[in-house]
């Protein structure tokens, strides 16, 4: 029997469903999607409504009452029996393409652990001149670059409004929490490649406390709805978006022509840093936490490494990394296998470009996976960055120290993100330093690149605070205080869950 | 009518603190002192620092620090916010979020005493005041 997902939340008592029309995709294994069609005179209503939840009920709420519904919601997601939780195991892997191991594993259990109260980023804002060398914070380190520069100030906005990207799972939920912890009404432009969660987080909500949930809006439209779109732009305090370059250019247009301040979110570029002193007895151990960098979301995130710059002079060599890595990329790809999404051609891609340069001579290696599931590629060619053709290629490259990276890499620039390390403690800082001089705002710990927490900056940005403030700081962050401490979590997580996965095959 | 910020408001408001039963009751696990930092605007001219000692419920030291003085807590607004809490048209914790207030020490300790710092703000608002404006 089949299954139909309403992807639109709203104040069910505004009765508008009887003058909508919709749309129904039908999106095979009996799951059919159901989307309204806007027009602006019902999103007027909608509007107004997630104003008066606000103004009636957001405001007058105590804070502390405000977290501990939050802490309520994200019980009931992290019990595997919850009815949402269960739409989403049903409907999710057909939906995203992902896997239904990566969507439990990955998805559920870490990301709403991110969403627990004593988790949640509850100072609004930093004092940069506090920050000016790498600086303890939560169970990390952050530290400010560049010079204060406001653009745009408004402590209570009214409404925010989000326009959230296919590639990271769950947003719409983080999005929702931010805003509430700001008192803001929200409506949410959910992906078309996922357009489910949103919505059934939005009812979670409203299973707990129904006015809560009703200063929220979810709204499924495309891209290519103009009037759509400018209109809620012009009915929004703020906007905060994530895309490609595409949405970048659209949107800012927008906001340029409604002058409402954007908090973007682009397209970015990460990677992964081993040095030396991991490449011996430790090296197997590292293969297998950057197996799972590499294998999380199929490397769709902004913070998925497209490259692994390995250090010379330690007892195993790159090349005998990239094959250990092959190694561990097939067990983890058992564990936490692709979904309807094999991404077969893009792998195949990336094995036909680096087979004619190994053919020819150059210093090229391929360790290829049995079904074109994933693909290493050992590349000794170290001056050309590349993107990854994606869904689990990675090139390995050696360098002869991590202290190059920074100038090969320098020319992304604004592009750099998120950058998966092992190095010790008395190298990372210098490291994490020189990055962050030349634009990558994220240092994780290996395995960890994926699990953004809801401390860190996000960008060079803090989630909360750009929703209130846009300053031209930019924060770079460790996520560990001690490496080692994290690579030893690391590897407990990792087991676990590719253990657990293996277990239940 | 109390001028506020002065050495008369903090001692008013350390009595006042060690009088209140509620505090006494919702405070009774806290322990940590503060720095209240009161940034200069429009309106005040020079930085003023309140430093309190509060410990289970009670309000143990409380005065103007003239030199540098360090705790576990510091909580740094600017004199027009500082007037908004006091006037309860702000509650301190939703200023801190929207980054109205810088705290500097674990926010998590702040988050799960939500209630003491209420009470603390309701002590305040009890105390009739003479703003600098």
């Amino acid at each position: 029997m089949g299954i139909t997902i309403d992807c639109h939340f709203w104040n069910p008592n505004l009765y508008l469903e009887d003058s909508l029309d919709f749309k129904y995709d039908d999106i095979g294994n009996d799951i059919t999607l159901r989307k309204p069609i806007f027009t602006t005179d019902i999103l007027e209503k909608i509007i107004q409504s997630i104003k008066k939840s606000r103004n009636d009920y957001l405001l007058k709420t105590d804070i502390a009452h405000i977290l501990d519904l939050i802490g309520k919601i994200t019980d009931m997601w992290m019990n595997p029996n919850y009815k949402g939780r269960k739409i989403v195991r049903k409907v999710l892997p057909t939906v995203t393409g992902f896997s239904v191991e990566m969507l439990e594993s990955w998805g559920f259990n870490h990301f709403f652990s991110a969403l627990k109260k004593e988790n949640l980023p509850l100072f609004g804002k930093l004092d940069p001149n506090n920050y000016q060398e790498y600086t303890p914070l939560s169970d990390g380190l952050v530290k400010a670059y560049g010079k204060s520069n406001i653009i745009h100030t408004n402590f209570e906005p009214e409404v925010i409004g989000h326009i959230c990207a296919g590639n990271i799972l769950g947003i719409a939920a983080f999005e929702m929490v931010l805003d509430k912890l700001l008192d803001a009404a929200t409506w949410i432009k959910v992906p078309t490649e996922e357009p489910v969660f949103g919505a059934l987080y939005a009812r979670s909500i409203e299973e707990i406390d129904p006015e809560l949930a009703y200063s929220t809006a979810i709204l499924p439209f495309e891209s290519s709805s103009k009037n759509i779109q400018d209109f809620l732009f012009s009915k929004s305090d703020i906007i905060r978006a994530t895309g490609g370059e595409t949405a970048k250019k659209s949107l800012t247009d927008l906001s340029n022509k409604y002058n409402i301040p954007i908090a973007g979110h682009w397209h970015k570029f990460s990677f992964i840093a081993i040095s030396k002193e991991y490449m011996n007895e430790k090296a197997k151990d590292i293969a297998e936490l950057a197996s799972i960098d590499v294998s999380i979301w199929d490397q769709q995130g902004c913070f998925s490494p497209q490259e692994i710059y390995v250090e010379e002079g330690g007892d195993i060599s790159p090349l005998e990394f990239a094959k250990i890595l092959a190694d561990e990329m097939e067990n983890t790809s058992k564990a936490l296998p692709k979904g309807l999404k094999s991404g077969k051609i893009q792998v195949l891609d990336g094995y036909h470009q680096y087979f004619k340069k190994e053919i020819i001579g150059e210093p090229v290696k391929l360790f290829p996976s049995q079904n074109h599931k994933w693909l290493v590629i050992y590349d000794g060619n170290t001056k050309n960055v590349e993107p990854s053709p994606l869904f689990r290629v990675i090139r390995v490259k050696p360098v002869k120290d991590v202290m190059d990276i920074p100038n090969l890499i320098k020319p992304l620039g604004q592009f750099l993100q998120t950058i998966g390390v092992a190095i010790p403690n008395e190298r990372l800082i210098v490291f994490a330093d020189a990055m962050g001089q030349v634009g990558a705002t994220n240092i994780r710990t290996i395995s960890t690149m994926t699990l953004q927490k809801p401390w860190e900056p996000w960008d060079g940005r803090f989630p909360l605070h750009e929703l209130f403030e846009l300053d031209g700081i930019r924060w770079v962050s460790i996520n560990t205080k001690d490496i080692d401490e994290g690579i030893k979590k690391a590897l407990k997580r990792k087991r676990d869950i590719v253990n657990y996965n293996l277990q239940r095959k | 009518m109390v001028k506020f910020p002065s050495d008369e408001w903090i001692n008013v408001f350390k009595e006042k603190v060690n009088k209140n039963k509620k505090y006494l009751e919702v405070a009774k696990n806290w322990e940590g002192d503060f720095l209240f930092i009161i940034s200069p605007d429009n309106f005040l001219k020079k930085e003023i620092k309140f430093y309190l000692d509060l410990w289970h419920g009670k309000c143990r030291d409380a005065y103007i620090v003239k030199d540098d003085k360090k705790a576990a807590f510091t909580f740094k607004g600017s004199y027009s916010n500082w007037k908004k809490v006091i006037n309860k048209e702000l509650d301190p914790i939703r200023g801190l979020i929207r980054g109205m207030f810088i705290l500097i020490g674990d926010s998590k300790i702040i988050l799960d005493q939500t209630k003491a710092a209420q009470e603390l703000v309701n002590i305040a608002s009890t105390i009739p005041v003479d703003f600098e404006d």
